[in-house]
């Protein structure tokens, strides 16, 4: 069996609506028009087939009635395929499907927002609210993952979107949630698979320790990128590409030093209650951090922000306790003080 | 390689991403332009609706996913977690056209998934513009049962594994107002509700009245 050439008269039908058939069609030459009613607006809607064109395509692939009666306008060649034969027509030049898919994807998407449209309870929301509102739920829900997931995707689409400062904020909150409690899958924020090295693939078998120490360039030419957007001022970015090195995974040197940086990242954010909770739980993760005075300094500064002034001198003091004299942040941290007290006074 | 053979798609392999279980392959409302065929373990699909996170589907290796964008920029329409750790193959839309032409199998079972899911649409359609409500639910009943595709010539008791919230959201009504609908309907003994399962007594019986209900309306 092969495919048909049929000519068919001016006025003739060549189906009805209704009708159920596994027959596809190209029009060849000629005139065809298919006539269907609009299941939203009940009015009749002609469309003229092309030449070239195939019709009765979605009734057949789907063993569906037809939905539209085609009415043979001016004599036409068409040819008859079965659904075998088309799909092998098809096959050798994937353009056809290519194409139909991109209308059929059109029709979908047309459908699909009428029935949304008559959903009661589904009210119409803006991508940047919805990717949002997947987090808050996620949130709720104690899935920490995956709300660190759609907080993540927020911030990359929305950076100063309305919701970015409490995405941040949460973003934090959710992988404290993630480290203390774990999300059932492997800890660490996991947002799929770590990105592939560009380039040529480095065997890893065959010579693992490059591979690692390419890697870990990049992570540092990542990190100095990082620290260099915090000089800009550009905390929020800074912000997100410290983040970005944790989602790589953990590494001996840079998670520590990414997390320390996005809790400084937090205090020019003015996001004071996150950047104590993210200094403490790094004060208690390294109790030996070189860098701890620097940190309390900034959980102490947080509590000045936040107008706690005895949390802050308390602070203060117990840094100046922990250093030497001439230790450039004891003496930040003296002159802090100082102001402090002065202000009381 | 011939259509016949299956495809074999190790020549993709560059392709091939993993996921961990747990891990959300893609958000519902983000821009997307990637799909992805699976290779190993499940996907599930979800809608967050209202407080509630609908499944929509369980996905299994061979089946795709994220179709849609790669042919339109717009959002994606649903959130995809992996259920297992999840082994697939991630397509951009450059490499897309490599894949189906290399493929013609997969970009037809694509043409074929589209025709599906715009019937089921338009089925969806036709439900919720019926104005009366319990012609709403009894026509989500026909639905189900064309999906399960019973012969109802020869049957009339079909038992359906739903709930009171899946019927209330295909019907497009809240579900309390779906729940009195339903008791009304147990008390007609028309159907028996279950916790896990609703057991339609006389689908036929179902059948006539949404069409009257359909022709009524017509005029």
């Amino acid at each position: 069996m092969s495919p048909k050439a049929v000519q068919y008269r001016s006025n003739s039908i060549i189906y009805f609506k209704g009708d159920q058939s596994d027959r596809i069609f190209l029009l060849n030459s000629g005139k065809v028009s298919l006539s269907s009613v609009d299941i939203e607006t009940g009015q009749e809607v002609r469309d003229m087939i092309k030449m070239g064109e195939f019709f009765g395509v979605k009734s057949a692939l789907g063993r569906y009635m037809r939905e539209e009666t085609a009415i043979v306008m001016q004599d036409s060649a068409v040819m008859v395929f079965s659904v075998p034969e088309f799909e092998q027509v098809a096959s050798k030049n994937t353009r056809i499907i290519t194409k139909m898919l991109t209308v059929f994807s059109n029709q979908l998407r047309r459908i699909h927002r009428q029935v949304q449209n008559l959903m009661v309870s589904d009210e119409q929301v803006n991508p940047e609210t919805g990717l949002y509102k997947i987090g808050e739920y996620y949130l709720k829900n104690k899935r920490f993952g995956q709300a660190l997931y759609a907080y993540k995707r927020y911030l990359v689409y929305y950076p100063t979107g309305a919701y970015a400062t409490d995405v941040t904020s949460k973003i934090v909150q959710s992988e404290e949630f993630l480290s203390r409690y774990g999300s059932g899958a492997p800890t660490g924020p996991s947002s799929g698979p770590a990105p592939a090295s560009p380039g040529p693939a480095v065997h890893a078998a065959a010579a693992p320790a490059a591979a690692a120490s390419a890697e870990n360039s990049e992570l540092a030419q990542q990190y100095y990128n990082s620290v260099s957007l915090v000089s800009q001022e550009k905390y929020l970015e800074a912000f997100k590409a410290f983040k970005k090195i944790l989602d790589g995974g953990p590494d001996p040197e840079y998670t520590a030093k990414a997390e320390f940086e996005m809790a400084k990242c937090l205090f020019y954010l003015k996001q004071y209650d996150n950047c104590i909770k993210s200094f403490t739980a790094i004060a208690q993760k390294f109790p030996k951090h070189p860098e701890l005075k620097e940190a309390l300094f900034f959980v102490g500064r947080s509590y000045e922000e936040k107008g706690d002034k005895v949390k802050a001198g308390g602070l203060y003091k117990k840094i100046i306790s922990m250093g030497a004299e001439d230790d450039p942040v004891v003496r930040k941290v003296k002159k802090a003080l100082r102001a402090l007290e002065g202000e009381k006074a | 390689m011939s259509p016949a053979a299956g495809p074999d798609l190790s020549m993709f392999n560059r392709f091939s991403k993993t996921f961990r279980k747990g891990d959300i392959i893609f958000c519902e409302y983000e821009p997307g332009d990637t799909f992805y065929l699976i290779q190993s373990g499940r996907v599930q699909v979800v809608r967050i609706i209202g407080e509630l996170e609908k499944n929509i589907a369980i996905l299994n290796p061979g089946d795709y996913f994220g179709e849609m964008s790669i042919l339109e920029n717009v959002p994606r329409s649903a959130t995809t977690i992996a259920l297992d750790d999840v082994k697939a193959l991630e397509f951009s839309r450059e490499n897309f056209e490599v894949l189906t032409l290399g493929n013609p199998q997969i970009a037809l079972k694509l043409l074929k998934g589209f025709v599906q899911r715009i019937y089921a649409q338009k089925r969806t359609f036709m439900i919720l513009t019926l104005d009366d409500v319990e012609a709403k639910v009894a026509d989500v009943f026909l639905m189900l049962a064309e999906n399960q595709s019973t012969d109802t010539t020869s049957v009339d008791t079909i038992e359906f594994k739903n709930t009171v919230d899946d019927l209330s959201h295909w019907a497009g009504i809240p579900s309390g107002q779906c729940r009195e609908v339903l008791n009304h309907f147990v008390a007609q003994r028309r159907i028996e509700l279950y916790p896990d399962r609703i057991v339609v007594k006389n689908i036929n019986d179902f059948a006539r009245f949404v069409n009257s209900r359909r022709k009524h309306q017509e005029k």
